[in-house]
């Protein structure tokens, strides 16, 4: 549906469209935690980054909080102190990232608690990646399928990060299985940005993740915000996040496989 | 069981008028008001008679009128915007039947907004409501030439833009999904084309159009905010005419004529935009489509002198394609067939049965694969209305209303998808209402009425029943089998006094409530939105407005100023989750959150109807308002057609017999909409962080359109005239969209970028008649 709207989002711009850089009076949020935190089924160490938001208008990407107390506990009773590296990026020492298992993430920052709790999906096999072409306005497009097969009980969530020649896709792709629940997926990796064209002889790595149902809804928000403001998606707001305590952010277990094809 | 009490009180409080009007012998004068050259009915004709200053009616929708007399010798004066005062002397000893026939004024006065044709506006209870005279929008300027009866309705307070260029509208505070949109009787559902532009509405086919902002009298119901009442013409009983239009994106024609001269007539007409052409002629845009098409059509047949029949159909369809690759087509189907019955000379019957569909259809095509979103809302709706002329200082109406509503949800086919197969529901609306325009006193004029809708849950899909987000029980009805049933009562009353002849005070309340719910996914409106009915999650909405007005002439009595005050409580909102698909999601109601809202404000319209320079001036201060469980830390937040300071002015100015010139400037402060406060990063992407929801503003909108109409000589036969228009005429680019990203060049920067739809949009339309 969302692709309906960007359609005609594009339809309308078709028109007459005219983009222009222009500067705003916007209002200051407190500066609040944002917890970025990852449990894969790769070999770890895995990594929480702990951070501040900043103005707008602030050039510093990531301002790190480095005092905190990071603990993830899984479900066979492993209790892993994450270790400080620097600019609030903190390393787990001893926990290992299963598919089935559990993991509950404590973060205290200045006496206040933060605590989130996540489960890594089942694998579900990433076959290959295939091109799809298509015409559109009088040349040929190009977009990449992963291929893999549904697993027959419903409710399995992806996300796929899509790098073209290295150059990340900054779209959030994620699909669900409501509509195509144990079948093999057909479904594209939408072009996303229109300064984000494939062209013939790129290299596309994609990376799939099999995600849990709160991530899902996490990153489909922000997709669906990505085309934010009147004439497209939905009126903006901090996406559902599994993080209990007030802080912004996710905390993902996931597993992981990659793979690249080249456009011919 | 309270309801009862109330409908009961409310028939005890109506009989009390009854009784003093007997005592005096008295008569029927009735009969109907129509067009001299061509024999179309006049809705809303005034009869007055001249020797008695406090009988007076207005002619029904079908131009039929009825008036109770004491026995003597009257003047009767019979008045209509566009046409020459007729009157008539009458000796009255018998009740009789007499039909009066207008002459078109020659000279060019017309008024594109006519609320009050000489001081009827100030006599009439109604409040909020505005007439559009179609003759003249042909002179106000509109983007791409086509004159269009949804865009010229915005130009008047209280009703809002829904963005550049759309035929959208808000009123008072209403979503665009509570306007009750008829087109002769039959609910239109989306009343755009072609994402917006254009309204479903071919303004030669329509003869008259009437916007109530909520105070609606108690035959209407349905929709919490408004009314737009639209009528089409009924077709030329004399003589065979064609009428066209040629414009830069699209062309219109209609024909009309009698069918049995003064007896019944026909009339067709459509139009077709083709924009596409030009697309087809480069090669980037070739296989792209975007058109629509509609049709209206309509006979009336006069069986006798008690009993005539009318049929009218619209029928409207948009493509819109992307090659091979996409295509979205959507459209509306309406049929009506009304019966009118003259049962007494002072009851009027008529009886209407209406079909309309509306669906859309979405194709998605990728290489072998293929998927397609199909969904539709079919009525079938019988309504009896009747008028009956009691005497001198009552009318009454009554009837009831049944709506049987089959709605299809979103249903996905294709071939890499399981076909789930979403049962519709169907749900029975039916509505019993009586009204009474009761004239107390020369001065003091009250409409009061109620109108009890119900709805009933049908069989079909399964109903879930959840209580803080989780299913606790389900509730599978069969097909023909009846659910929940909601009973509303809807208090209706609006007063009028008069000072003076050129002074009058209203007051009003009316509750308005809504069993059909509009679910959209994006901030405009969009073809694929989904319409939905009760259920046991799903309660009525239900608006409660209040307002007073005044009525006064002002500088020297050529301008009338119109004041009103309004404030409008509603319940029973609905939004969405965050993240929801609302299209996708097995049972959409999982999704939904339930809230209140309230809008209030403040409209003035200033009119200059006669002269040289005719137009009006229209300015609202207002606030609108939503509270919904679940979104904005459940606090207050500002809708986002919430719009402080709303202005439009229109002037029309006639230069000579030849050329008039026509301007139109609007303001309005920018939409409520939610910029970030801060940002951040989540896996090396840029995210932002975001405060109170719609706290913002989007930077004001204004514009200045133009155009210049030419007529030429009028000869016997053929009458062309010629329109140049142009839009946005300091090409001010008003922002349709803000979006924040990081800046290609340095990450670390975030760029605001601001999307304009249209800087000048310029158009010559050609129109003909002969």
């Amino acid at each position: 549906m969302k692709k309906i709207g960007c359609i005609i989002a594009l339809f309308a711009i078709i028109l007459v469209g005219c983009d222009k850089e222009i500067t705003l009076e916007l209002g200051d949020s407190k500066p609040t935690l944002v917890i970025d935190g990852s449990i894969t089924d790769l070999a770890g160490p895995y990594f929480v980054q702990l951070s501040l938001s900043t103005s707008i208008n602030n050039p510093t990407r990531i301002v790190g909080v480095n005092n905190a107390r990071v603990i993830i506990t899984d479900q066979t009773g492993i209790r892993d102190s994450l270790q400080f590296v620097s600019n609030g990026l903190y390393r787990t020492q001893k926990i290992k990232g299963v598919e089935g298992g559990t993991y509950d993430l404590e973060v205290v920052v200045d006496q206040k608690k933060y605590m989130a709790s996540t489960s890594m999906p089942k694998k579900v096999n990433l076959d290959s990646l295939r091109i799809n072409t298509f015409p559109f306005n009088g040349e040929i497009r190009y977009s990449v399928i992963p291929v893999y097969l549904d697993p027959v009980t419903l409710g399995n969530s992806y996300r796929f990060i899509q790098k073209i020649n290295d150059t990340l896709d900054p779209t959030f792709h994620v699909f669900n299985d409501n509509l195509n629940n144990g079948k093999v997926n057909q479904r594209p990796l939408r072009g996303g940005d229109l300064n984000l064209k494939i062209k013939p002889r790129d290299n596309i790595f994609v990376e799939m993740q099999c995600i849990s149902g709160a991530s899902y809804l996490y990153f489909n928000s922000l997709d669906q915000q990505s085309g934010a403001g009147p004439g497209g998606g939905t009126a903006p707001s901090n996406p559902p996040s599994n993080i209990v305590g007030g802080a912004l952010g996710i905390f993902s277990a996931h597993t992981v496989q990659r793979k690249t094809i080249t456009i011919r | 069981m309270c309801y009862k009490i109330y409908f009961f009180s409310f028939f005890l409080c109506l009989g009390a008028h009854f009784t003093p009007a007997a005592a005096q012998q008295s008569f029927v004068v009735s009969g109907s008001v129509k067009d001299k050259q061509t024999g179309e009915s006049l809705i809303k004709a005034v009869v007055r008679i001249q020797e008695l200053p406090n009988a007076g009616i207005i002619s029904n929708e079908y131009g039929f009128y009825s008036l109770s007399l004491p026995k003597g010798n009257y003047s009767v004066v019979v008045s209509q915007v566009g046409y020459e005062t007729l009157v008539q002397k009458i000796k009255l000893d018998s009740s009789q039947t007499i039909h009066f026939f207008l002459q078109t004024k020659n000279v060019l006065k017309e008024v594109v907004v006519e609320s009050s044709r000489k001081n009827d506006n100030l006599t009439k209870a109604q409040m909020g409501t505005e007439t559009i005279n179609m003759a003249a929008i042909s002179k106000v300027p509109v983007i791409f030439g086509e004159k269009d009866l949804l865009k010229t309705i915005q130009l008047l307070p209280g009703v809002k833009s829904a963005g550049e260029g759309n035929s959208g509208f808000f009123v008072r505070g209403g979503g665009a999904d509570q306007n009750l949109i008829l087109l002769d009787e039959a609910p239109v559902y989306n009343a755009t084309h072609l994402l917006g532009f254009f309204s479903t509405f071919n303004s030669d086919a329509i003869k008259d159009a009437t916007i109530i902002k909520g105070n609606s009298a108690s035959q209407y119901g349905g929709r919490l905010s408004s009314v737009l009442d639209v009528k089409m013409k009924e077709g030329n009983n004399q003589d065979y005419t064609v009428n066209g239009g040629i414009g830069l994106i699209s062309s219109k024609v209609s024909i009309e004529g009698p069918l049995q001269k003064n007896k019944s007539s026909f009339i067709l007409s459509g139009r077709r935009t083709y924009a596409d052409m030009f697309l087809k002629a480069t090669e980037k845009f070739k296989d792209n489509i975007l058109y629509f098409y509609d049709l209206n059509a309509k006979a009336n047949y006069q069986i006798n002198a008690k009993n005539k029949v009318y049929i009218s159909g619209y029928f409207g369809r948009d493509e819109l394609g992307l090659g091979q690759e996409f295509g979205i087509d959507w459209g509306n189907k309406t049929g009506t067939i009304r019966w009118n019955k003259i049962i007494s000379n002072k009851l009027f019957l008529n009886t209407s049965l209406i079909y309309s569909d509306y669906n859309y259809n979405v194709k998605l095509k990728n290489g072998e694969t293929n998927f397609n979103i199909n969904s539709n809302i079919k009525d079938v709706n019988l309504k009896q209305d009747y008028t009956f002329y009691a005497n001198g200082t009552n009318t009454l109406r009554f009837g009831f209303n049944t709506i049987l509503h089959t709605i299809t949800p979103s249903t996905f086919s294709g071939t890499v998808i399981n076909s789930v197969s979403k049962e519709g529901r169907n749900g029975l609306e039916n509505a019993f209402y009586l009204t009474n325009n009761y004239r107390a006193t020369n001065q003091l004029t009250i409409d009061y009425g109620m109108r009890v809708s119900m709805y009933t849950l049908m069989g079909g899909d399964v109903y879930n029943i959840y209580e803080n987000g989780t299913v606790v029980s389900s509730i599978k009805l069969n097909k023909s089998s009846f659910g929940k049933t909601y009973i509303n009562p809807e208090p209706r009353i609006t007063t009028n006094y008069r000072i003076n002849d050129e002074t009058s005070i209203k007051a009003g309340y009316a509750r308005n409530v809504q069993h059909l719910h509009l679910l959209s996914n994006s901030v405009a409106s969009s073809p694929s939105d989904q319409w939905i009915g009760n259920s046991y999650n799903i309660k009525p909405e239900i608006a409660d407005q209040i307002s007073v007005g005044y009525v006064t002439k002002v500088f020297k009595s050529n301008f009338e100023l119109t004041t009103e005050a309004y404030y409008k409580y509603l319940q029973n909102q609905i939004d969405y989750k965050d993240g929801a698909e609302i299209n996708t999601v097995s049972d959409v109601e999982s999704v939904l959150l339930y809230g209140i809202g309230r809008a209030y404000g403040l409209e003035f319209l200033l009119k200059k109807k006669e002269g040289r320079l005719t137009g009006w001036i229209g300015y609202t201060l207002s606030k609108t308002e939503r509270k919904i469980e679940g979104i904005n830390g459940n606090n207050w937040y500002n809708a986002r057609q919430d719009r402080t300071h709303d202005i439009s002015v229109v002037g029309i100015y006639d230069l000579n017999d030849r050329w008039s010139i026509s301007g139109v400037f609007v303001y309005n402060t920018g939409d409520a909409v939610t910029y970030p406060t801060g940002k951040y990063t989540i896996q090396g992407q840029t995210l932002y962080q975001y405060a109170a929801r719609n706290a913002n503003r989007m930077p004001a909108y204004h514009r200045l359109d133009f155009s210049a109409t030419y007529e030429k000589n009028k000869t016997k036969r053929m009458h062309g005239s010629w329109n140049f228009s142009l839009y946005n005429v300091y090409g001010r680019e008003n922002a349709f969209r803000i979006s924040f990203k990081d800046d290609p060049n340095d990450p670390t920067r975030t760029q605001i970028i601001r999307t304009a739809l249209f800087k000048w949009v310029p158009s010559v339309t050609y129109q003909f008649k002969f």
